[in-house]
């Protein structure tokens, strides 16, 4: 069997074992990920890459199933092709240790001349605490370069540490692929605050026989476009990968990701498009995004944007269900200053006298007439 | 199948307790004279609202959440048969969440627990939150509900906010709950970024650190 068909192998079944798996607990969520790179590997000259990668995954608390793909096309021309499914289990907890059991399979194939493919199992025990934790592992799988397969054994450990958003992590690795062995350091980081997430990982190959050395070092942002949309850029440094067949390569890479529909609810959290109509069947287009400011010592203000309006009104329980003009603020902002009690409240917007809407930034309710309504809740 | 016939004493009892009842609700109706901002509705809605309304009082309800869905209906122009039926299903859930939540629940929390029984939440879930938290508990429903809204499956969103109620203020909920938005925008599971977001949580980290995670590393060419 080709690398090629085992990545689609390898997805198809990853795939298949999503459609048959049922669990109340568990859910699917998929990504496509759309971007453009540019890229050196060791050896080459810098080539820019358009990419695809679509990937699924499917979580349970206690574990998950990952599947990636990723179609690259450089501007030479040529393309790549890698599949990867990877899943992870863990054993219920016995005090503060909990182990894990994980499989990891993948292929690629780049132009008709290299091809790769692995298949990989580890064994992890992790001894846990609230914000700290450590880990051992070993590794164990075959790994093929086109040639006939090779051995793959590995032991790694690592440590943890959470302080407020920050989450630190330091691992060392002793990797053995056929007749290449190496030993990799490796620190990361990961932090985020509102619509931001990074990430950063430093590492060293510190020995190494057949494997290359060398500092190498990754940073990645993701910042939250809207309810199903990321802006994702990444660039860096990183090591050849003897078990996936990766070469070592620099990279700057800004992609799009895109993630499909989470399950539906009678109710859902608007944030992006709020659409809806009252029990007038009206319906509207215009978009609103309400913010609810709240200061313990001050009455709550309400401030609504909207891109382009002339009158902008609500109505919630807090006004006895009257429509309630706001005043204009400047830069699409309209608000109002009420005092509002603790507790949850029921809001709708009202532009231009067309219908009544849920604005994005409430949490959308069925009314129990027909259509939906906005939810806040004052502290 | 059989009738059994109702004893004569019985019989009488259950006519007494009737009129009591209606006595009662007259009484309640004379004490309260009905809510002028129910004039908005038509007379046949009006007078069944108002019936509704004097129930829930003397059930011990709070009638302010009533009226504010009638008034919510007539806005919307909804028809009045609509507007009594969405009163009488508003009324029948703050009762199953006064019985859950107990006779000192605030009018707030009845009304957070009414939207979370309506978003999936059962009475067991609010039983369990308001033996777990001491202070007011309409946030933590709050964002039951939203969780919900956002894809959370019930019983995780359940199990991530009773794990937190009890030791965590309305504002660190609050930041939990945006914590968990910003995660799903990013492109996590409901059910994961809810794990995550709820520091303390067993396997939170470990899920962070697993071996599958490693193949998942976004961007890289």
């Amino acid at each position: 069997m080709t690398a090629g068909r085992r990545a689609w192998a390898a997805t198809a079944a990853a795939g298949w074992s999503l459609l048959t798996v049922r669990a109340p607990a568990a859910q699917t969520t998929g990504t496509v990920d759309v971007g453009l790179s540019t890229v050196r590997y060791d050896g080459f000259l810098a080539s820019g890459a358009a990419s695809m990668t679509p990937g699924v995954r499917w979580e349970r608390p206690n574990g998950a199933v990952t599947a990636r793909g990723t179609y690259l096309r450089f501007e030479s021309g040529h393309r790549s092709l890698q599949g990867s499914v990877a899943g992870s289990f863990f054993t219920p907890a016995a005090r503060r240790w909990r182990g894990e059991f994980s499989a990891a399979a993948g292929a690629s194939r780049y132009v008709e001349f290299a091809s790769f493919w692995h298949a990989v199992g580890e064994a992890r025990l992790h001894i846990i605490e609230a914000e700290r934790g450590a880990w051992i592992s070993g590794t164990a799988g075959r790994a093929s370069y086109g040639s006939a397969p090779r051995g793959v054994l590995a032991a790694s450990a690592g440590a943890w540490l959470r302080r407020a958003a920050l989450t630190l992590r330091v691992s060392a690795s002793l990797s053995r692929v056929g007749d290449t062995s190496y030993t990799d350091v490796e620190s990361s980081a990961h932090t985020g605050w509102g619509q931001v997430t990074l990430d950063a990982t430093l590492g060293g190959r510190v020995w190494s026989r057949g494997g290359g050395r060398g500092m190498y070092g990754e940073t990645s942002a993701a910042l939250a476009l809207g309810e199903r949309m990321a802006l994702l850029l990444s660039g860096g440094r990183y090591p050849t990968d003897p078990i996936s067949g990766s070469i070592a390569a620099r990279y700057f890479a800004a992609a799009i990701r895109i993630h499909t529909a989470a399950p539906r609810h009678t109710i859902s959290r608007d944030r992006t498009a709020p659409r809806g109509a009252g029990a007038d069947g009206a319906g509207t287009s215009t978009s609103a995004r309400l913010e609810v400011q709240v200061d313990r010592s001050r009455p709550v203000r309400l401030v609504v944007h909207v891109a382009d309006a002339i009158r902008v009104e609500v109505a919630g329980d807090f006004t006895d269900w009257q429509p309630l003009a706001l005043s204009r603020a400047g830069g699409g902002f309209w608000e109002v200053v009420l005092p509002i009690t603790s507790g949850v409240h029921r809001i709708d917007v009202r532009i231009d006298g067309a219908a009544w809407i849920v604005p994005a930034g409430a949490t959308r309710a069925p009314d129990d007439y027909g259509g939906d309504v906005g939810i806040f809740v004052i502290p | 199948m059989t009738t059994r016939p109702v004893p004569h004493g019985l019989r009488s009892l259950a006519t007494a307790g009737a009129l009591a009842a209606v006595f009662v609700a007259t009484a309640a109706a004379q004490d309260h004279p009905q809510d002028p901002r129910l004039g908005r509705l038509d007379a046949g809605a009006r007078s069944l609202v108002a019936v509704v309304i004097d129930s829930a009082r003397a059930a011990g309800l709070p009638t302010e959440p009533l009226v504010q869905r009638a008034l919510e209906g007539a806005t919307k122009g909804a028809p009045g048969s609509l507007i009594v039926s969405a009163v009488q299903r508003l009324a029948a859930d703050l009762g199953r969440a006064r019985a859950a939540l107990g006779a000192g629940a605030t009018p707030p929390e009845l009304e957070a627990g009414a939207a979370a029984l309506r978003a999936g939440a059962g009475t067991p879930v609010l039983a369990q939150l308001r033996r777990s938290r001491r202070q007011t508990i309409t946030v933590p429903l709050a964002v039951l509900t939203d969780l919900v809204a956002s894809g959370v499956p019930v019983d995780s969103a359940a199990a991530a906010v009773l794990a937190l109620a009890a030791g965590t203020r309305d504002a660190d909920l609050i930041d939990f709950r945006r914590a968990v938005e910003r995660d799903i925008a990013l492109g996590a599971a409901p059910t994961a970024a809810t794990a995550a977001a709820a520091a303390g949580l067993q396997s939170t980290d470990a899920t962070h650190v697993n071996a599958g995670a490693r193949d998942a590393r976004p961007g890289r060419p």
